[in-house]
C-alpha cells in the first residue's frame, strides 16, 4: 500500500522547488475506475494526487510528448524540471531514454513508487462494466477490495493483475529522487503469458495467429504514442519519402507496421504494457515485445533500462556476442 | 404501419434467408468485442456486445478505399471502379450509430455528391436494433435522442425477451418485410408496453448527461482559454477519438503502386496527428496537440452545428470509454459551460 499522503506531500514539496514546472502524477478519473493522468503546477493541485493498484499508466512518456507553441519575440524557453510518479518499469523507461540520450537525468524530479503490480483496465472493466458512481479500489495482501458505491467486493488479486506485473523485474524503481515508502520485495517472476506455447507453435500457426491480430489493427498508432520508448521526432511509418509502410490499411501493411514496431524495441522495451493497454482493437503486442526481451536476454544477456550507467544493448559491440544470423 | 413481432429463435432463419437475396452486415465477435462485417450464415452473428468497437460509419466510408486503379508510367491509363449496387442489409446498427448518418450524409452528399459512399448508401437497408442496456459512457439522450430511437433507421428491433419487437418505419423496410412476411406476427398491446417498458428502462439507465445549453456561443469566445492547454497536456496525440468516432470522416488520400499496378486510395485520416495539417512548405498551421484537441472539439461543437445545423456526436462514447488518457468529452463540455 503507498501512503497516499506521503504522496501528496512529496509532490507538494517537489513542486515548490523553484526549477521544477509542474510535476505529474495520476488523479481519479471522471467515471468508472478510471484514471487520469494529472499535472500539477502548484502545490494546491497536488491535493489530487493519488496512488492505487489502478494506476497503471506510464507517465513517462510525457516529458518527452512535451509540446512547445512557437516561442514569441523575447519569450524565453521554459526549462525548467518536471516531476514525475513512476512505478518500476515506469523508471526503467525513463533510465532506457536517458541512456539513449532522448532526455537528460536532471531534467526530471522522480517521485518512485514500490509496485506491488497493476490492474489490468480492460479485466476491470470487464468484471465491472457498470461501476457508476463513488469506486475504489483497496489491496489486501492477496485481494483487491473493490468498492462501488459503498459496496465492497473481495477479488482475487491474480484476476486483475495485469499480465505484465506478473513477469515484472523490478518493481521498485532501480532510479528515483524520492521514494514513497520502502521498497517491495520483488514477486516470484513467472515467464509471460503464452510464450512458450506461441514459441513452439509451427510457423504456419505463429503467422496465422498474428495475422488474425494483425487484420485488426486500426493503425490510430496509439501503441506508439502510449510508448515512452517511441520518441523519435519523425516515426518511419510517418514517412512519405521514402515511404516505408503505406497508407492503405490490409494485412500487410499492417504486419509491416506492427513487426517494425516490435523490433525498433528489441533490447529497449521495458516491459511496462502501456502499448497493449492503449489498443482499442486487443492485440497482444506484449507477446512480441516480451519474446524480443526474451531473445535479447539469452542471446546478450542485456535487461533493458536497468542501469543509468549502461551503454543501449545496440550501442555495444563484444567480441563474443552471438553472430550466427550473419550469413 | 402496423408492429410486429418476430420469435428470437427465428431471427437466424430469417437472417439466413435475407443472405439469399442481399449482401448482409452484421457484427461479429472478434478478440473480446465486435465489429461489422459482411456475414455468410447467421451464425456469424454476435449480438453480445453494445457497440460495435470500430463504428457502423467503416460500412459506408471505409477506412481504405481504392478510388481508381492505373498504369503507372508514360503510357499509363485509368481504370475506373465499379460502384458496389447491389442491396446491403445492415442489422443490428444501434441508434447512436444510425444518427450518425445525419452528419455524415451532409458531408458525402454535399456540394460533392461521393459517389462511393452514396452507392453504399442508397442501397442500404438500416434495420435497427434497440439498447436494452446503455453501458457507463452512452449519452445519446443528451442528444434528444433514445436508445429505442426509430428515427434513423429503415425498421427497428427490440429484443423484448424471447421475441423481437419489429417496428418499420420506411417505405425500404416495408418492402424488405414484404419478402420475408411469413417470418412475422402481428404484435400485441402486450408487447408494445414490453417494448415501451425497454425504452424506459434503458432511458433510465443512461447517468452520463452533457449539456449543450450555449455551448456554440460560449466556444466563439474561448479559442484561447487555457482549457485547451490543459486538456492537451494530457492527450497523447493517438488516433483512438477519431477513428472510432462514428461521426469523424476526415481522410488522406494517396497513389500507391508497383511496378506495373497502382491504385489511388482514400484512407481514415486524423486530425490529431501532426501530419495532418503539415504543409509542403514545412509550415503546420496546428503546430502543438493543444491546437489539434481544440479543433476536434471545434468541429464537432462549433463549425458543424453552424453549418450543418447538427451537433457532430452522438453520445455513443466510445472516444470516453477508449481514450488511454481520459480525455473524457462530456468533461471537456462542462468545463465549456462553466467559463
Amino acid at each position: 500500500m503507498v501512503d497516499q499522503k506521503l504522496l501528496v506531500e512529496e509532490a507538494k514539496k517537489i513542486i515548490a522547488q523553484e526549477d521544477v514546472k509542474y510535476v505529474i502524477g495520476y488523479k481519479k478519473g471522471t467515471y468508472g475506475f478510471t484514471i487520469s493522468p494529472s499535472y500539477a503546477y502548484t502545490p494546491e493541485y497536488a491535493e489530487k494526487f493519488i496512488f492505487n493498484p489502478l494506476c497503471a499508466k506510464n507517465l513517462a512518456s510525457y516529458p518527452i510528448l512535451e509540446e512547445k507553441l512557437p516561442l514569441g519575440r523575447d519569450e524565453e524557453e521554459d526549462i525548467r524540471k518536471i516531476g514525475i510518479v513512476a512505478k518500476g518499469c515506469d523508471a526503467r523507461s525513463l533510465i532506457q531514454v536517458i541512456q539513449e540520450k532522448g532526455l537528460k537525468r536532471e531534467r526530471v524530479v522522480i517521485i518512485g513508487i514500490p509496485c506491488t503490480g497493476v490492474i489490468d483496465p480492460k479485466k476491470i472493466k470487464n468484471m465491472f462494466p457498470n461501476a457508476k458512481g463513488e469506486t475504489d479500489v483497496v489491496e489486501d495482501g492477496d485481494n483487491y477490495q473493490i468498492k462501488i458505491n459503498g459496496e465492497t467486493n473481495e477479488v482475487p488479486k491474480a484476476e486483475l493483475l495485469s499480465d505484465v506485473c506478473r513477469s515484472c523485474e523490478s518493481p521498485n524503481p532501480p532510479i528515483y529522487d524520492v521514494l514513497i515508502g520502502e521498497e517491495v520485495e520483488p514477486p516470484e517472476m513467472e515467464e509471460y503469458k503464452n510464450l512458450k506455447e506461441l514459441e513452439e507453435q509451427s510457423i504456419e500457426d505463429k503467422w496465422a495467429y498474428w495475422e488474425k491480430h494483425f487484420e485488426r489493427c486500426i493503425r490510430c498508432y496509439a501503441c506508439r504514442e502510449a510508448c515512452p520508448l517511441c520518441y523519435c521526432k519523425e516515426c518511419m511509418v510517418d514517412l512519405l519519402s521514402p515511404q516505408w509502410v503505406r497508407r492503405s490499411v490490409n494485412i500487410s501493411e499492417n504486419t509491416a507496421w506492427n513487426i517494425m514496431r516490435a523490433y525498433h524495441l528489441a533490447g529497449r522495451c521495458v516491459g511496462c504494457g502501456e502499448c497493449e493497454r492503449a489498443c482499442p482493437v486487443n492485440i497482444p503486442l506484449m507477446e512480441l515485445n516480451k519474446k524480443l526481451a526474451k531473445d535479447v536476454k539469452e542471446l546478450f544477456d542485456y535487461t533493458s533500462g536497468m542501469d543509468l550507467e549502461e551503454k543501449p544493448l545496440f550501442g555495444t559491440f563484444n567480441p563474443d556476442d552471438p553472430e550466427e544470423f550473419i550469413l | 404501419m402496423e408492429n410486429l413481432v418476430i420469435k428470437s429463435e427465428k431471427l437466424p432463419e430469417m437472417i439466413n434467408k435475407l443472405i439469399k437475396d442481399y449482401l448482409v452486415f452484421a457484427p461479429i465477435e472478434e478478440n473480446e468485442y465486435s465489429t461489422f462485417k459482411q456475414i455468410n450464415k447467421a451464425e456469424e452473428m454476435s449480438l453480445e456486445f453494445l457497440l460495435p468497437r470500430v463504428p457502423t460509419k467503416a460500412l459506408f466510408f471505409e477506412q481504405t478505399e481504392t478510388l481508381f486503379k492505373f498504369t503507372p508510367g508514360r503510357k499509363g491509363d485509368i481504370k475506373p471502379i465499379e460502384f458496389p449496387d447491389k442491396e446491403r442489409v445492415i442489422i443490428g446498427i444501434r441508434p447512436c450509430d444510425a444518427r450518425s448518418f445525419t452528419m455524415l450524409d451532409p458531408v458525402f452528399q454535399g456540394d460533392f455528391k461521393d459517389p462511393l459512399y452514396n452507392s453504399k448508401r442508397k442501397n442500404a437497408i438500416l434495420i435497427g436494433l434497440s439498447c436494452n442496456k446503455p453501458e457507463i459512457n452512452c449519452f445519446c439522450t443528451s442528444f434528444d435522442d433514445s436508445p429505442a430511437s426509430s428515427k434513423n433507421v429503415d425498421i427497428l428491433l427490440t429484443d423484448i425477451n424471447e421475441k423481437y419487437f419489429v417496428e418499420i418505419v420506411t417505405e425500404k423496410g416495408e418492402k424488405l418485410i414484404s419478402k420475408i412476411k411469413t417470418f412475422f406476427e402481428s404484435a400485441s398491446k402486450e408487447d408494445e408496453e414490453a417494448r415501451n417498458k425497454v425504452e424506459e428502462q434503458a432511458i433510465k439507465s443512461i447517468t452520463r448527461k452533457m449539456d449543450l445549453d450555449g455551448i456554440v456561443l460560449k466556444l466563439d469566445e474561448m479559442f484561447d482559454h487555457e482549457l485547451w492547454y490543459n486538456t492537451a497536456m494530457k492527450c497523447i496525440g493517438c488516433g483512438i477519438c477519431t477513428y472510432l468516432c462514428p461521426t469523424c470522416h476526415c481522410f488522406d488520400m494517396q497513389d500507391e503502386s508497383t511496378l506495373d499496378e497502382g491504385a489511388r486510395i482514400r484512407v481514415w485520416d486524423s486530425c490529431m496527428f501532426p501530419e495532418y495539417t503539415n504543409h509542403a512548405s514545412g509550415h503546420n498551421p496546428r503546430p502543438a496537440r493543444m491546437n489539434r484537441v481544440r479543433n476536434r472539439v471545434y468541429h464537432k461543437f462549433s463549425y458543424f452545428p453552424k453549418n450543418s445545423n447538427v451537433t457532430a456526436c452522438t453520445g455513443c462514447g466510445r472516444c470516453i470509454d477508449y481514450c488511454p488518457v481520459n480525455i473524457d468529452i462530456i468533461d471537456v463540455i462542462a468545463k465549456v459551460g462553466e467559463t
